[in-house]
């Protein structure tokens, strides 16, 4: 132990005798105290719902199937409602499914969570935009690239679409620029065309 | 006793004024003539002892007054206040009086790892930096003693953790930081979109607000083509240039409220 100061600080922490809930009710002016406590009795219960023998944290990989493949059900069905033009219940099935993939248990791959949710956000902003949302539609596709940057010409092409209706002329064409800085190296040259033709449309 | 003799010949070759005192020394006894030297070396090695440990106990203390590079590890407090938690706190109840359940105790410990990896993160971005700039002479010594203890901390702290999530489960230890770090990626993934999020709100009401001028716009254009459409057939002259010209205003205007809404 090395440097490292052998004390603590000990906390006036209670722990609720049935919900096992920790909490520090005579420091409830220490809002960052009791928020992390937060954290921790959320983290406590996601602990709980593990199924893994002796409750185990399993490590990031593999991740437990069962919830893609509830997402991918979901995602399913909303691009069929979509399709028929069911536009808003298609962006109900999409909420539900992007609550889904948000709360997955935080110590599984957050690199699985972001492609999920990308996609989500990506095809609700479409959904957005078939209503002509398109404050909607702009906010979700800048989800969707926070989301995955590279390889997503789509999310890249609805925000610029977005702003554009919004008359917002001179931030879409920063947007396709910059998709087109990400996407130009990338495998999607059909989107990349795509986005190289709406670029010359509103450089007129 | 050759040493000793050894030492007064010595004495002896250096410095001849010293003939009394060399006959003045046989008489002396072996462990006498020994006196001197030990004396003179007891002095010399004490001396140098206290002032070099004086100097590392100043040094040592100087080093911890320094502000520590982190403020207090409260994940790390909350985790070892629920270790040493009065067990007789839960109730009078036997069975209550068990200590916190182990399910508690892995969750402060996965917090735990967790602060330990933004902590790292942010030593490891710092460093670079910090060794550029001292380099240069632009920061203390000062400084990189606080970065280079606060290193040292953090090291100790991974093996504290590593040994503590070896207890609950064997190897743990080795995928607990592989957790926490994706547990990190997930905070900063939720802070990123709620950020996003709270655009929302501002963006649908600028939208609906921009859609309702730009409409009252177009009707007012409307009306006033009606106008001067009537004003005009009552001059009794055509002229469909004027009427192209006032056409392109709300385009124009689009154009125009487009900075202010941002």
């Amino acid at each position: 132990m090395d440097g490292v100061p052998d004390v603590f600080h000990q906390y006036p922490l209670h722990l609720d005798a049935s919900t096992k809930a920790v909490s520090a009710a005579s420091l409830a002016s220490d809002v960052a105290l009791q928020n992390e406590l937060k954290e921790l009795n959320t983290l406590h219960r996601q602990i709980i719902a593990l199924e893994t023998p002796q409750q185990m944290v399993p490590p990031p990989t593999p991740v437990n199937p069962k919830r893609s493949a509830q997402i991918t059900k979901m995602q399913e069905t909303a691009a069929a409602a979509s399709k028929k033009g069911n536009y808003k219940e298609a962006i109900g099935l999409y909420d539900f499914a992007i609550k889904m993939a948000q709360e997955r248990p935080p110590w599984e791959a957050s690199g699985l969570a972001r492609e999920e949710l990308s996609g989500l956000y990506g095809a609700r902003a479409q959904n957005f935009m078939a209503l002509q949302q398109w404050a909607d539609g702009a906010v979700d596709a800048e989800l969707a690239l926070e989301m995955k940057k590279v390889g997503n010409t789509k999310a890249w092409m609805r925000r610029a679409q977005c702003l554009r209706e919004m008359g917002r002329k001179e931030e879409a064409l920063e947007c396709v620029r910059f998709g087109l800085d990400y996407e130009r190296p990338g495998p999607d040259k059909a989107g990349v065309a795509e986005l190289e033709t709406y670029l010359k449309e509103l450089e007129k | 006793m050759e040493n000793a003799t050894n030492f007064t010949d010595g004495f002896n070759s250096t410095n001849g004024t010293f003939e009394g005192f060399q006959s003045a020394t046989p008489k002396l006894g072996f462990w006498s003539g020994l006196l001197l030297p030990t004396l003179y070396l007891t002095v010399l090695v004490g001396s140098l002892y206290t002032f070099s440990s004086l100097y590392r106990k100043r040094q040592a203390s100087k080093a911890a007054q320094l502000e520590p590079w982190f403020p207090s590890h409260r994940t790390r407090d909350i985790y070892l206040s629920l270790l040493h938690m009065d067990p007789s706190e839960g109730g009078n109840d036997e069975k209550k009086l068990k200590k916190v359940p182990d399910n508690v105790l892995k969750a402060a410990l996965l917090r735990r790892a967790v602060e330990d990896i933004q902590r790292i993160l942010q030593l490891r971005t710092s460093k670079p930096a910090l060794q550029n700039l001292q380099q240069r002479g632009s920061v203390g010594d000062d400084l990189m003693q606080r970065f280079q203890r606060a290193e040292k901390e953090m090291e100790a702290e991974i093996k504290d953790v590593v040994e503590e999530a070896n207890a609950f489960a064997p190897n743990w230890g080795q995928v607990i930081f592989q957790s926490a770090n994706e547990i990190n990626q997930h905070i900063l993934l939720k802070e990123r979109t709620a950020e996003i999020e709270a655009q929302r709100e501002t963006e649908k009401e600028w939208w609906e607000n921009k859609k309702a001028t730009i409409q009252s716009d177009f009707m007012k254009e409307l009306d006033e083509e009606e106008e001067k459409k009537i004003t005009q057939k009552k001059a009794g002259g055509s002229d469909d240039d004027a009427v192209l010209v006032e056409a392109g205003g709300p385009a124009q205007a689009q154009g125009g409220s487009k900075k202010k809404g941002r």
